[in-house]
């Protein structure tokens, strides 16, 4: 079974888009091990001289590196990305970049009928960065619309065709991943020389 | 005019940051900017409001109080930095000082694409309705390569980027302008009632029961006045001239001539051109109508106010210069007051020039150069004109 980590693309105490991943962790325990992250306690960025990352976005970055494929669940803030979620991308981008090649699937929750599409667009250009460069899922897109509405008292889903199009996403997700992981694999050479991105030096 | 600059990174070292402030210093004749760090503001956090803290009070306060707001941002990852994001997200929670604020994005990158996605983002956040502010269109200040573009005095290296910078910055004042007197704040009057714009009342000289919106105008008047015409001769102070030679006269002009008399009647330009070539449109079909059919709405204030200083005798001329013609014209628009022999107001003749060829053969000529830099083109008592020119062909 491939082993999964959930980032909660907030810093706020509730968060449905927690809710979301908590619930998928649940729904799909036999289909992965999922473990989810926070972001609550990672320090602002600040482009420190020394590159060197902190403790806590270590911790994250070792997990990112551990794992066969990341979901990442994002709020939308103005439009955008939450500031908490940017500053996590920019440590990751900044110091070890372990999303390089890695699988990911986006999801979003916002509390207004869009879902989050427009910030979940934004997510996607910046995995798309060179120093990020993550293997994005693609043509899929999960949008949960009303979510301070969309789940009940145990935290599931509370609309079955919800449930039935996650579940169509998260099984595509699981082939994505072995496929992915796979060609990344056979090409080891290529990620070795993205690694070495940096803007400074380019 | 006050303008704030925000320094969309929160790095010790940062070229948005040299970038504002080579805008402070090199423009400091036309604009007043004060450049503002966003160091000392914690990263967002709705679960935690910290609003009422003091960093995030004082940015407030200064936004406010500006007339408007120039960000630098860089790019992190094809998007606005965290920090800058953090401080757009703080100032769309509980306050939202930049509501209805007149907003011009410039950024500086390593990449040769300059923060081109970063600023895109940065449009789409502004416009967020928590946020919700004016931002200007087009004029994308792109600064790429940035490691290359500062000498060893921090100051732009490039002249066309300074030009280009120095274009963008005066459509900003202008823009500020527009939307000040769009939105037409308690501190600003709106002076549009202190004349009469439609041109309802009559002096002596207008010409009665003519629609004064008919496209015809000019054929209705001269049939009601029998207005002479061709080879008929008229004496002039001083001198006698036929109706030709004293178009021709008029039409060789090196300006684009318009009169509207004391009623505020459009009468009369020297028709030479179409208007797309003309540097401020007119249409022979608009002759005739009252200026408030000449100008957008939200000009009205400034149309009005230059009128009083000619009417009361404040001012014989009143100029602007306009510089969205861009850098190869010197556009100057003069509103002068005529008057009768006895000095009453009897009407407006604003007359618009290219003043650019002029000056390139006098300079030429004497050898002398200009130095740039140092000439204030748009600051000062002509603010108000601004939004007057440029504005004078109405499309609706
Ligand atoms: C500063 C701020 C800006 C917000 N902007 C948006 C927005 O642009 N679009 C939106 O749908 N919700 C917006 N929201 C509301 C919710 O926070 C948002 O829908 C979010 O995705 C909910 O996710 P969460 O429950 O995981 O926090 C905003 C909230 C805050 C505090
Ligand atoms: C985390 C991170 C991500 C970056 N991503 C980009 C990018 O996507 N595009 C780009 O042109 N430059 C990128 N850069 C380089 C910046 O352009 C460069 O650091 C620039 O100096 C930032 O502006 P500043 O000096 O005002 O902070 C990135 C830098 C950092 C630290």
């Amino acid at each position: 079974m491939n082993n999964f980590i959930g980032i909660v693309g907030t810093n706020s105490d509730n968060s449905t888009n927690r809710m979301l991943l908590q619930f998928i962790q649940k729904h799909f325990a036999d289909k992965a091990n999922i473990q989810l992250c926070e972001i609550k306690d990672l320090p602002a960025f600040n482009k420190p001289e020394d590159r060197k990352a902190p403790d806590k976005v270590q911790q994250l970055s070792d997990k990112i590196t551990e794992a066969d494929g990341v979901i990442i669940s994002t709020p939308e803030y103005n439009h955008s990305v939450p500031a908490a979620l940017k500053s996590t991308l920019e440590w990751l981008s900044y110091t070890n970049q372990p999303l390089i090649d890695k699988p990911v699937m986006i999801t979003g929750a916002s509390y207004g009928r869009l879902g989050s599409s427009r910030s979940q667009t934004h997510l996607r250009q910046m995995l798309d960065a060179p120093e990020l460069k993550a293997r994005i899922m693609p043509s899929s897109e999960f949008l949960l619309g009303f979510s301070l509405q969309a789940f009940d008292e145990e935290g599931n889903l509370k609309h079955q065709n919800k449930i039935e199009e996650l579940e169509q996403i998260f099984d595509d997700f699981v082939q994505f991943v072995d496929i992915t992981n796979q060609l990344v694999k056979t090409n080891h050479s290529p990620k070795k020389q993205t690694k070495s991105f940096s803007w400074e030096d380019n | 005019m006050k303008i704030v600059g925000i320094v969309g990174s929160n790095a010790d070292f940062s070229y948005n940051r040299l970038l504002l402030k080579f805008i402070a210093k090199h423009f400091n004749q036309i604009v007043d900017v004060e450049v503002l760090d966003i160091q000392d503001i914690p990263l967002f956090n709705q679960s935690n409001d910290q609003t009422n803290s003091e960093p995030i009070q004082r940015l407030n306060r200064k936004i406010m109080g500006a007339d408007g707001v120039i960000i630098a941002t860089p790019e992190y990852n094809h998007t606005i930095p965290s920090a800058l994001q953090s401080v757009l997200e703080w100032l769309s929670f509980k306050i939202h000082p930049l509501d209805g604020k007149p907003i011009m994005i410039v950024g500086a990158s390593y990449d040769v694409q300059g923060s081109s996605r970063s600023q895109l983002h940065l449009r789409q956040v502004l416009d967020a309705p928590g946020v919700n502010a004016v931002v200007m269109p087009g004029n994308e200040f792109l600064l790429g390569e940035v490691h290359r573009a500062f000498d060893e005095n921090d100051n732009l290296k490039d002249k066309e980027t300074i030009q280009f910078l120095e274009t963008c910055l005066k459509k900003f004042i202008r823009f500020i302008n527009v939307v000040n007197v769009m939105d037409s704040p308690e501190g600003m009057k709106d002076l549009s009632s202190t004349e009469d714009l439609h041109a309802t009342g009559k002096i002596e000289t207008t010409i009665e029961d003519i629609d004064m919106l008919a496209d015809d105008w000019v054929e209705q008047a001269s049939d009601k006045t029998k207005a002479v015409e061709g080879d008929t001769y008229v004496k002039l102070d001083r001198g006698v001239l036929t109706v030709n030679q004293l178009n021709y006269f008029l039409k060789s002009m090196p300006a684009e001539l318009t009169f509207a008399d004391s009623n505020n009647q459009f009468l009369y330009y020297n028709y030479k051109y179409e208007d797309e070539d003309m540097l401020a449109a007119r249409r022979p079909e608009q002759v005739g109508n009252p200026l408030a059919n000449c100008h957008p709405e939200r000009a009205f204030s400034s149309v009005a106010w230059v009128i009083q200083q000619l009417r009361n005798g404040k001012e014989d001329v009143v100029r602007t210069h306009v510089p969205t013609h861009g850098p190869d014209k010197f556009v100057v628009h003069s509103y002068q007051a005529v008057r009768d022999e006895d000095g009453n107001y009897v009407g407006i003749n604003e007359y618009v020039k290219d003043i650019k060829p002029i000056i390139d053969w006098y300079l030429e000529q004497t050898g002398q150069q200009l130095t740039g830099g140092e000439v204030d083109a748009v600051s000062g008592a002509t603010s108000k004109v601004d939004t007057v020119s440029g504005a004078t062909v109405k499309d609706n």
